[in-house]
């Protein structure tokens, strides 16, 4: 059913990791294995309490640069580095979602979100301790309360600098962060009916409200710090007064240092007490979990009772109960919800990376490694349409809010570039470092597979079907029938010659394993195998 | 789900097979190219439609400027404003002017190859860049949504089924490409995109890797949304291969012959134009190409401080004329310049009073541009009056003349030659004629002749312009005037005054 009522039966492998797949970037199988026989509250409560909030910091990573493997955030800004260093930070929480040494944490599937729903872009935002401070102030409270966030948010340097919040000056109003406040932050633009949920007025007055606030010591080269500075002459003074949307509030003018901050604790309280606000960052955080089709029965069955939750006096517009409450739900473990998304790029990308154990090499020892490790994923995940940190627009990657949703992340050219990053895990072309070939060594793995390996005359080979089953275990989100084994096994392992040549060639292979045709034998087909299970429709869902 | 089912399906993307994907790939392109002799082509089965879209919400006004209002145009946006003696003039309009860095689009209005259509929007105007971007992109009332776009219901329209059965032999192209890596909401038929998205002809064909397909079967799927995506997914594999050979065949035929910004222009809607216009000579029949660029959305700093001629808007607007120039440059050399048509739009036009921090916050109405050698009336409409504009003192907005439905209406109906009850049903309810590709200046009302609303360019008749009052309509002269032709279904009212006839 499509309830909020709390999911109680144990987690099987396949619902352990459904909700590993939406809750993280994609599981180990050793993780699937660990939560299976959790219960979901269990479950949702380790991924809560794994998160680590005090990760080492980012390190310049050019081994050509003198501070080459050092820290670089506590260092006097340096234009000639900004680029570098603001893309490094890509690198440094890209790590964070895929290092598979770590125990599983939802905290940066769910920085992501916000990041997704307050969007600024490095691009714009431009120097590297903003796009830092603004990451770390998105997952810092990530799971803390969103009333702390959207106040924060809105005085932010990164978000003032995105949004022009910094040019908007009594008299002289700049709309740009007044409009996407209430449209895109809390209120959203119209509610589930289509009707309006603010007027034009109301962006205006809300300018009046947010003016005043700059920055320090942007892009100054040898500066130590630079922080949010309130400006009261700058700052409007008269009372704003508000449409009938928001029961005709008046945010009373004030005056001196602290009227800005007493103006937006002001603005916050009224645009929470929206009555759409709770339902539009609810329905958001289902679209983003549980499934981007959100239906009437949805709405109202899960939607509204967990934005009333959201925005209760006890609960107060903290975060954490909520994401908690919606990924323990009979409706996230409904069987209609499982493998009801697309994969995004990062998905696909990182949790590609985890599945298959290709291990982050070490940040700060490793950081040539570390280096070629990330780029590739992150240029990959860019032509696949989701450049990290760099949205094509306030609104966030289009597949989160455009009608077709998840579906908009796959065309003809994206579902070739996929196919092209999957078949790079099977040719395992690129080389991280020495001794270590990105991509999955089928041949190691099949042989993983079989007992006494070298006593072909005793232990009875493995048969395709053992190995199709090996390798597509939680590959995807839905079993695949019968008839689709038999094709993987028939027609793209055994190219139609019978499947006993596969046990022969096998035998074979295991007779003299130094033998390069006897090899090369096999693997041809392992490699077909799981390059087309890769390139399968099946794989891009979740 | 049947074996069957499944290899069909599965094939899609199945591991090439050289031998039999290059004996395959031929006998396909000698019978399209057999088909392509046989049929006999319809007076318009040729024409295609480039849309440009430029994201974020253009300055109209500091694109089409003003030139009878420059005091006016001075007060609302004195930060900003482009000197008079800066702004391009127009051979033969001394009211309108283009922004100085639009030299390309000049020449082509001055050849006569460009319309421009003033202060283009829709009645009860939003300015949320996502809602406002959905109205124009699904063609709607600002009160209604709709899941699928204007253009996508046109070609759905003309190839129903689609993508069951496509390519075939009677359209074996993409009907529409959008060069990027998403389709717009523009393209969305009722069940997905009717168009493909291609990035690079060159590489397609390689990354797609040229197999084989048939058609997937729709049966055998998993249930609810899974079953659905599972399905799509599919479609867009058959897709990819069905059109991959298609593409690179045209790709390599198609040249483009005129020259571009270079690379270190950065110039990325040249570069989306020069793939289209390659596609089009190399005979590709896709119906409609989608480009953008983006960067419109100019709240802030949109002009140089020390000159107000360049800056991030002059940039962008450099890049849009030099980009359109030499796309339809290249046109006229590869001599396909008369099956094509270009359209700019943007989702709104800004405020005419700029803000503080140079630059301009949303507005409502903006001048479209129409390129190509088709269109038939240089301008359309008339300058916004600067005097009368709606809004409070410093948050004065640009109202609309021109209905952008109504240029849909034109493409649709006398460029695409759909029948007017289809472009009706299209567009949900019909809208008057521009004329953007007739001679004719019509009437759509009764009234004085001098009232730019009572004709269909949205301005009063010029001299040379053939003129006809349509049936149902009085027409009321104040004064004599200059028509090339007057041709009368409905009445006109003289009242001692003349029209002389010029042509």
């Amino acid at each position: 059913m499509l309830r909020l009522d709390t999911f109680t039966q144990p987690l099987t492998a396949k619902t352990a990791a459904h909700l590993l797949r939406r809750a993280t970037f994609g599981p180990t199988q050793a993780e699937i294995t660990a939560f299976t026989g959790l219960t979901a509250a269990e479950a949702v409560s380790r991924l809560i309490s794994n998160a680590n909030y005090s990760p080492p910091p980012p390190i310049d990573l050019d081994s050509t640069a003198s501070t080459a493997g050092q820290p670089y955030l506590d260092l006097p800004f340096n234009g000639d580095r900004n680029f570098a260093f603001g893309h490094y930070l890509r690198y440094w929480w890209m790590r964070l979602m895929t290092d598979q040494s770590a125990p599983p944490s939802l905290l940066d599937k769910l920085t992501l979100f916000w990041q997704n729903h307050f969007v600024a872009t490095r691009d714009v935002i431009d120097d590297y301790r903003f796009v830092n401070r603004y990451l770390l102030l998105l997952r810092n409270n990530a799971l803390g309360n969103f009333r702390t966030l959207v106040t924060q948010i809105s005085k932010d340097p990164a978000m003032l600098r995105f949004l022009n919040g910094n040019e908007n000056e009594v008299g002289k109003p700049n709309e740009n962060y007044a409009r996407e406040l209430q449209e895109l932050f809390t209120v959203g633009a119209v509610d589930f009916d289509g009707n309006k949920n603010y007027t034009e007025d109301d962006v205006k007055a809300a300018a009046r409200v947010l003016t005043g606030w700059k920055y320090t010591n942007f892009w100054k080269n040898g500066s130590t710090s630079f922080d949010t500075t309130f400006t009261s002459t700058k700052h409007d003074t008269t009372n704003k007064t508000f449409s009938v949307k928001y029961n005709n509030t008046v945010i009373t003018g004030r005056t001196g240092t602290t009227a800005g901050d007493a103006e937006l604790i002001d603005l916050v309280a009224m645009l929470l007490k929206h009555p759409q606000t709770p339902r539009f960052i609810c329905r958001k955080l289902y679209r983003w979990y549980v499934n981007p089709n959100v239906t009437t029965e949805v709405e109202n069955a899960v939607i509204i009772p967990l934005a009333q939750f959201f925005a209760s006096d006890a609960n107060n517009y903290a975060i954490q109960p909520v994401v908690e409450k919606l990924l323990t739900s009979q409706a996230f473990f409904d069987d209609t919800n499982i493998g009801s998304m697309i994969k995004s790029p990062a998905e696909l990308a990182i949790g590609a990376m985890r599945l298959f154990n290709q291990p982050v090499p070490d940040m700060n020892t490793d950081y040539v490694a570390f280096k070629k490790y990330f780029d590739f994923m992150f240029w990959r995940m860019r032509d696949m349409q989701m450049a990290l940190i760099d949205q094509p627009s306030v609104f966030g990657y289009e597949p989160y809010y455009q009608t077709g949703y998840s579906q908009i992340w796959i065309n003809t050219t994206t579902l070739a570039l996929r196919s092209d990053y999957t078949d790079a895990y099977i040719w395992q072309w690129l080389e991280i470092k020495t001794g270590y070939k990105m991509g999955i060594d089928v041949v190691a793995w099949a042989t993983s597979l079989q007992t006494n390996f070298a006593d072909v005359s005793g232990t009875p080979a493995i048969t395709c079907v053992d190995v199709q089953t090996a390798f597509s275990k939680n590959l995807f989100a839905l079993d695949l029938f019968q008839s689709q084994k038999d094709f993987l096994i028939d027609t793209i392992m055994m190219q139609g010659v019978p499947r006993q040549s596969w046990v022969n060639e096998w035998n074979a292979y295991r007779t003299s394993p130094t033998n390069t045709n006897r090899r090369n034998a096999v693997k041809y087909r392992l490699q077909n195998l799981m390059r087309y299970m890769l390139r399968m429709a099946e794989y891009q869902l979740f | 789900m049947k074996r069957r089912d499944f290899l069909a399906a599965a094939s899609a993307s199945v591991l090439p097979v050289f031998l039999d994907g290059f004996g395959l790939k031929a006998l396909n392109r000698q019978s399209a190219l057999v088909q392509a002799l046989g049929q006999t082509q319809a007076a318009y089965s040729d024409r295609v439609l480039v849309i440009v879209y430029l994201n974020g919400g253009n300055d109209g006004l500091n694109t089409v400027i003003p030139l009878d209002q420059m005091s006016q145009y001075n007060a609302l946006r004195s930060n900003i404003a482009i000197p008079q003696a800066k702004v391009l003039t127009l051979n033969g309009n001394d009211k309108t002017g283009l922004h100085p860095a639009m030299t390309g689009l000049r020449n082509l209005y001055n050849d006569g190859n460009l319309s421009i259509v003033h202060s283009v929007s829709y009645p009860n105007p939003d300015q949320s860049h996502y809602r406002a971007t959905d109205i124009w992109m699904t063609g709607v009332e600002a009160n209604v949504t709709e899941t699928t776009g204007w253009a996508g219901r046109y070609l759905e329209n003309q190839f129903p089924g689609y993508p069951v059965g496509y390519p075939n032999a009677q359209m074996e192209d993409p009907l529409a490409i959008q060069i990027g890596y998403l389709t717009s909401t523009a393209l969305l038929g009722s069940q997905q995109s009717m168009g493909i998205a291609l990035s690079d002809p060159d590489s397609f064909y390689q990354l797609v890797g040229g197999t084989s397909a048939t058609s997937p079967s729709a049966g055998g799927l998993p249930c609810c949304d899974a079953g659905d995506l599972i399905a799509y997914i599919r479609k867009q594999q058959a897709l990819s291969v069905g059109y991959a050979s298609e593409i690179k065949r045209a790709a390599d035929a198609g040249k483009n012959l005129a020259t571009y910004p270079d690379s270190t222009a950065s110039n990325a809607l040249a570069e989306q134009l020069k793939i289209v216009a390659r596609l089009i000579h190399g005979g590709l029949k896709t119906k409609i190409y989608f480009v953008s660029m983006s960067g419109f959305d100019t709240h802030s700093g949109q002009v140089d401080s020390s000159d107000t001629t360049i800056g991030d808007h002059a940039t962008r607007l450099g890049k849009v004329s030099a980009a359109i120039a030499a796309f339809q440059q290249d046109l006229t050399l590869q001599g396909t310049a008369d099956r094509v048509v270009g359209m700019t739009f943007s989702e709104f036009g800004r405020r005419a009073n700029s803000n503080a921090s140079r630059g301009t916050d949303h507005g409502v109405a903006a001048p479209m541009f129409v390129f190509g050698t088709n269109v038939r009336h240089r301008t359309i409409g008339q300058n916004p009056d600067l005097s009368n504009l709606s809004g409070q003192a410093s948050n004065k907005e640009i109202p609309m003349q021109i209905d952008f439905r109504r240029v849909y209406t034109d493409i649709l109906t006398d460029w695409f030659g759909t029948a007017q009850t289809t472009t009706s049903s299209l567009l949900f309810r019909p809208f008057p004629t521009v004329s953007l590709f007739s001679d004719m200046v019509e009437t759509v009302a009764s009234g004085d002749w001098t009232n730019a609303g009572v004709w269909t360019v949205g301005r009063v008749p010029t001299a040379n312009e053939y003129v006809r009052v349509n049936a149902g309509h009085t027409v009321t002269l104040r004064q004599s005037v200059d028509v090339r032709n007057l041709r009368l279904d409905g009445k006109l009212v003289t009242g001692g005054y003349t029209v002389r006839m010029t042509g």
